[in-house]
């Protein structure tokens, strides 16, 4: 009904779903004798995996949901958020058609249009933007939850020529822990959430004695799928578990032993092991010697290994490759044999010309030279356990005994979770722990956490420096160095490389990337620092974003220091958000909606382990449409109406790696997903899904161990695929990036940054200090729950019935204190905002810590209120996080002066404080404008069940 | 013939998806539940704490207090599944089932005028042909679902992995003899009675 102006509340009808239930069970046999009841197999996704699942259809319309007993790690079972979908997708919230603001930003009132009218609006705004501004004038934003599509916003930009990008996840969830094991290793990392862990689910081979949860939630993020896994290993496999997390956890309340880790102290635990693995020599020697360069010598002038020619220049290296094409230096070490440093080049283990002392320090050249090893345990040296326990607020005994429980186990492995990609210590905690499973030998085995599915070398291996370590930069813009390969080698590709004109530009995106001067490590996922955006949103400096496509999710609930970004949206031309339901960003924010699918609408693909399922579109509601079509689409109205080559700054059109391998309409993405699974049609594959699907890879090709032992071309072990070909958990590629950029930047060579990327773990302390903050004396961190991922389902009601606000877990001792006693309302405040919470008194909170989880209140706006608002200010514990914008200009860390401005972020990846930092509290009363009974809920049950099934809008 | 549910606590990470399934299924309304996840704990003082959860739902008695003050018999026990139900056409409201229940997991349709619990989905599990939803849908593996006296039901092999001292029922002060177990290692947690 476009030209029809009214809340968007009103536009939705009323009817109420069908009762189905099993309250008359004979009346109900007789109902649906007429009914046509279809099973239909599909993907949940309602977190970021995807569980395959079995839906029951009865007349067009969604009665039930169940895990699919197929899928290898869900097992059938299906968690409540899954489950949740059945309201969600007939939710009065869940917006059908394109809407246009017709007031004012935070009006709520909308008008709807044709799709038509919302893609020339857009395709208008973004024209008008880079014709009076220059191409850089838009960006895009993924992330928050609902639409998972990072990859594809990463590339949206690079099509309007402009590079800026963020999300409020990337270098604050997964991109430290997934770069670091990239560079250290080649193979995948330690994330039981982002289905990096093989072995918690092998049922094919279950080897793994002991795991270890650090600063992760299997049973609570991901619950039916990595929950489950870890289920099996504790109560069908005797699996041992060690969870390191400041708040008793499911994982930890099942855990063997559980350490709570003070808020912010992870680097320093992972010395302490380091270091007590040390002391005892419970280490992997011989794994050490000559898979990891802990035994090379590193020169302490360049903090880089020596290699053997720089000590003999008449060094002949015998694994050098004639052809001068794959590169296998031949480093230092200090021979036991010999006594003497000696050539180290790179060899299968037994035929080694030496046997490399891992903890020395030597004469080389003049100078006293250390082992990496050496160097690991000199920063290690001081954290004894009992130092660590009065830092890291933990028992030394139990300290030790889980130290014990890991390094005595035949095979353990360290499930790292999101913990650490929040604070300050975002690149040194993973390296440290990864360096823990390195010690160990606790690599490529079954019964490890570092494994690789479905990974065979027939040459040495190599790695790409593209996001997610794929080749995207490498071969379609020729930049980047790709290890493994020789300097003439990769000289030669760049030289070589066609596209002049494309490699340029990308080199010049790179160096225009937001943030990407300080913070190289977030290639990793070609992101962009959300911070350095916002202060260019706010000053213009280097260039102003003017309009924001965003992809997914409430920014205002998700970003850190949410209040930044809301005083920044006036300084924004033009803001489009897409997203199923008006969430408080859409709110308070933008001009243009696209109503987009719920997972039960969706087309494609999904995996779960060694098995490959299909979305079926289940039913498909008023106009919504996929995101990525969307998206697409916009680009291609773009390219339609304005001739962008025409512009002063054309973007390149056919650069970047969006639209290349994307679809532009719903038939494109099913024929895609027939070919998947080699069917004729999708027609064909929807009736007969039983003969095609899951395509299943055999579990002895898809679990794949120790492949660095295959003897490949060149007569030697594959190895890793690094620079030394061995695991380098002293992490010279940090080094070299925050001096020239290489090898991302690689042939250019940026400014070297004042400070070195740590290569090493070292202890980086907290940002804010409860122990000396005298104005904000407690600590608060976070965590997930059950009922939510991100920023969804605060708008399904059997889930807010349960919990209806983010309780504020602390000590009874602590509560005690504040005169606050259990389920009492408080007001939290830090010093970037305040929000209240309902005290939750529990002794699983150390004394002194209180922990929230992220929320927003959609009720807020419910037609029904007096006076709406946005709903994200009253218990979302964003408005207290940092993104430390205020100290945007400081850039070395100095500890020494407390009254200095200190650089906040973490140097690699600019990851800022989301957990552990401080804050006070006090008594206070119950926010306007949330509800906290269950029946205070009904206004969010479905409605939209009598909704014809529509037909592709695309 | 003792069919009921054996809820494994080792297994239950208290994740609420049973409480939701249950809803789902049985087409529950705001506020009402036939099934509830108890916090047990932490018991102790930080950091020397344990903490476990316990589902909640209809223990299927075998000495059921609830069909015994029944004043209409609409609380009955099904002849042919042994289930304990609710005849909904027969019940006329009074709530003496819900106070006589020593476990408090009746609820009170207040549209139908008539108490509710779990039927152990007999709509779905009375023909053999399926489990309750709950059971299906239990994200850890933690619900099992049969009758306890034919030792190849999925209860009895699950009940038979464990000793003695990990098998505990309901405290049963009003000798109504519970039939739901639940699975709890004291290495996990020590099984507390809940007044």
């Amino acid at each position: 009904m476009p030209g029809v102006f009214s809340r968007f509340a009103n536009l939705i009808s009323k009817a109420r779903p069908q009762s189905k239930g099993a309250l008359n069970e004979t009346d109900e046999a007789h109902a649906k004798a007429g009914v046509d009841r279809k099973e239909i197999h599909t993907i949940c996704h309602s977190c970021i995996q995807a569980c395959p699942c079995i839906v029951t259809v009865e007349d067009g319309v969604v009665t039930h949901l169940e895990g699919d007993p197929a899928g290898p790690a869900n097992k059938g079972g299906m968690c409540l958020k899954g489950l949740a979908a059945q309201h969600t997708v007939y939710s009065p919230r869940h917006v059908l058609h394109p809407m246009k603001l017709a007031g004012l930003r935070g009006s709520n009132e909308w008008e709807q249009i044709s799709w038509d009218e919302a893609l020339d609006m857009v395709a208008t705004q973004i024209a008008t933007a880079i014709e009076k501004y220059g191409s850089y004038a838009t960006w895009a934003a993924a992330g928050g939850g609902g639409n998972y599509v990072s990859a594809l916003s990463a590339g949206w930009p690079y099509a309007y020529g402009e590079p800026a990008q963020m999300s409020p996840g990337a270098i604050q969830c997964y991109l430290p822990r997934s770069c670091i094991a990239g560079i250290m290793w080649g193979g995948d990392n330690q994330s039981a959430a982002d289905s990096s862990l093989l072995e918690i689910f092998n049922d094919y081979n279950p080897q793994m004695e002991c795991l270890v949860i650090w600063g992760g939630q299997p049973s609570v993020s991901q619950t039916a799928q990595s929950g489950h896994g870890v289920a099996d290993c504790r109560v069908d496999r005797g699996t041992k578990t060690v969870v390191i997390d400041p708040y008793m956890t499911p994982d930890a309340a099942k855990a063997t032993v559980w350490l709570p880790v003070r808020p912010g102290s992870d680097s320093a635990l992972a010395l302490t092991w380091i270091r007590y693995i040390i002391a005892n020599k419970l280490y992997d020697e011989q794994f050490c010697k000559y898979w990891t360069n802990l035994p090379f010598l590193i020169n302490p002038e360049t903090r880089f290994p020596y290699l053997a020619e720089e000590i003999w220049p008449d060094y002949v290296n015998p694994s050098a490759d004639p052809n001068e094409v794959y590169s296998n230096p031949a480093y230092v070490c200090f021979d036991a044999r010999t006594n003497s440093i000696q050539p180290f080049p790179y060899t299968a283990p037994e035929d080694s010309p030496v046997d490399p002392v891992i903890l020395a320090e030597v004469e080389v050249n003049g100078v006293m030279a250390k082992t990496a090893g050496q160097i690991y345990w000199e920063e290690a040296e001081p954290w004894t356990l009992e130092k660590t326990g009065e830092y890291c607020w933990c028992k030394p005994d139990k300290i030790e005994e889980a130290i014990r429980l890991y390094t005595d186990a035949k095979v353990a492995g360290i499930a790292h979770g999101v913990a650490t990609d929040q604070q300050r210590c975002a690149s040194e905690a993973p390296l440290g722990v990864l360096m823990l499973d390195t010690m160990m030998g606790y690599i490529y085995k079954p019964g490890c956490t570092i494994t690789m599915t479905n990974k065979h070398y027939e040459t040495r291996p190599i790695a790409y420096w593209g996001p997610m370590m794929r080749d995207l930069w490498v071969k379609q813009y020729g930049i980047s160095w790709v290890t493994g390969y020789t300097e003439k080698w990769n000289r030669e590709r760049v030289e070589n490389f066609e596209d002049k004109e494309g490699q340029a530009w990308y080199m010049q995106m790179m160096k225009d990337k937001l943030g990407f001067n300080r913070f190289r490590g977030f290639y990793n996922q070609d992101t962009t620092h959300a911070p350095s955006i916002l202060h260019a949103i706010m000053t213009g400096e280097p260039y102003k974003p003017r309009v924001w496509y965003d992809f997914s999710g409430n920014k205002l609930a998700m970003m850190g220091n949410a209040t930044s970004w809301y005083d920044a949206l006036d300084e924004i031309d033009f803001i489009i958000g897409q997203h199923p339901i008006i969430t408080s960003f859409h709110y308070e924010a933008c001009d243009l909606f696209f109503p987009m699918k719920e997972w039960l609408e969706w087309n494609g693909t999904g995996s779960q382990m060694n098995k490959t399922f299909m979305y079926t579109e289940v039913v498909h509601l008023g106009e919504t449409a996929h995101n990525f079509i969307s998206s697409n689409r916009v680009l291609r109205r773009y390219r339609e109406l304005f001739k962008p080559e025409d512009l002063d700054n054309p973007a390149p059109l056919n650069k970047g790696d969006y639209s290349q391998d994307s679809e532009f309409t719903e038939q494109e993405v099913r024929d895609k997903v027939a070919k998947t699974f080699n069917a004729p049609s999708w027609e064909y594959l929807k009736e007969h899904q039983d003969e095609f699907v899951p395509k299943v890879i055999p579990e002895e090709q898809y679990y794949c161990y120790n492949q660095h032992l295959e003897i490949v071309d060149d007569g030697l072990p594959a190895g890793f695929p690094t620079e030394s070909r061995k695991l380098e958990p002293y992490c010279t590629m940090y080094l070299h990036m925050s001096r020239t950029g290489f090898p991302i930047a690689y042939p250019a060579v940026w400014e070297r940054l004042e400070t070195d990327y740590n290569p090493i773990c070292v202890n980086i302390p907290p940002v804010e200090d409860p122990t000396t903050d005298e104005e904000y004396p407690l600590v608060i961190t976070s965590g997930r729950l059950p009922y939510f991922h991100h920023g969804t389902m605060r708008h399904a009601a059997f889930a807010r019935e349960l919990c209806p606000v983010p309780d504020c877990k602390m000590n009874p001792r602590t509560a005690a204190e504040y005169g606050i006693e259990h389920m009492d309302w408080i007001k939290i405040t830090s010093r970037r905002g305040s929000i209240h919470a309902r005290a939750y008194l529990t002794e699983a909170e150390a004394p002194g810590q209180l922990w929230m989880e992220r929320f927003w209140n959609p009720e807020a706006f419910d037609a029904s209120q007096k006076e709406p608002d946005g709903g994200w200010r009253q218990c979302n514990i964003n408005v207290l996080t940092t993104n430390f914008i205020e100290n945007f200009d400081v850039k070395e860390y100095d500890e020494s002066d407390p009254t200095k401005k200190k650089n906040p972020w973490n140097l690699v990846y600019g990851s800022f404080t989301l957990r552990g930092f401080t804050v006070k509290i006090e008594k206070s009363e119950r926010p306007d404008n949330i509800w906290v009974e269950p029946e205070e809920f009904e206004p969010f049950m479905p409605t939209l069940t009598s909704e014809p099934v529509t037909g592709d809008v695309f | 013939m003792r069919k009921c549910l054996v809820i494994n606590l080792d297994r239950c990470t208290g994740c609420d998806g049973c409480v939701v399934a249950c809803k789902f299924e049985n087409n529950i309304g705001l506020g009402h539940y036939w099934n509830r996840v108890v916090t047990v704990g932490p018991t102790g003082t930080h950091p020397d704490i344990e903490m476990y959860w316990l589902p909640a739902q209809c223990q299927q008695c075998e000495n059921p207090a609830c069909v015994h003050v029944c004043p209409t018999g609409a609380s009955y026990r099904d002849a042919e599944t042994g289930v304990v139900l609710v005849d909904k056409s027969k019940c006329i409201g009074c709530k003496y089932c819900m106070m006589a229940c020593p476990y408090g997991v009746r609820c009170f349709n207040e549209q139908e005028k008539v108490v509710e619990k779990c039927t152990l989905c007999s709509h779905r599990t009375a023909d053999g042909s399926q489990l309750p939803n709950c059971v299906v849908c239990c994200t850890t593996g933690a619900r099992f679902y049969g009758d306890l006296d034919d030792p190849n039901s999925d209860v009895s092999k699950e009940l038979a992995k464990y000793d003695e001292d990990c098998i505990h029922r309901l405290s049963d002060d009003a000798g109504v003899h519970p039939t739901t177990c639940y699975i709890l290692s004291p290495k996990v947690a020590a099984w507390k009675e809940l007044s």
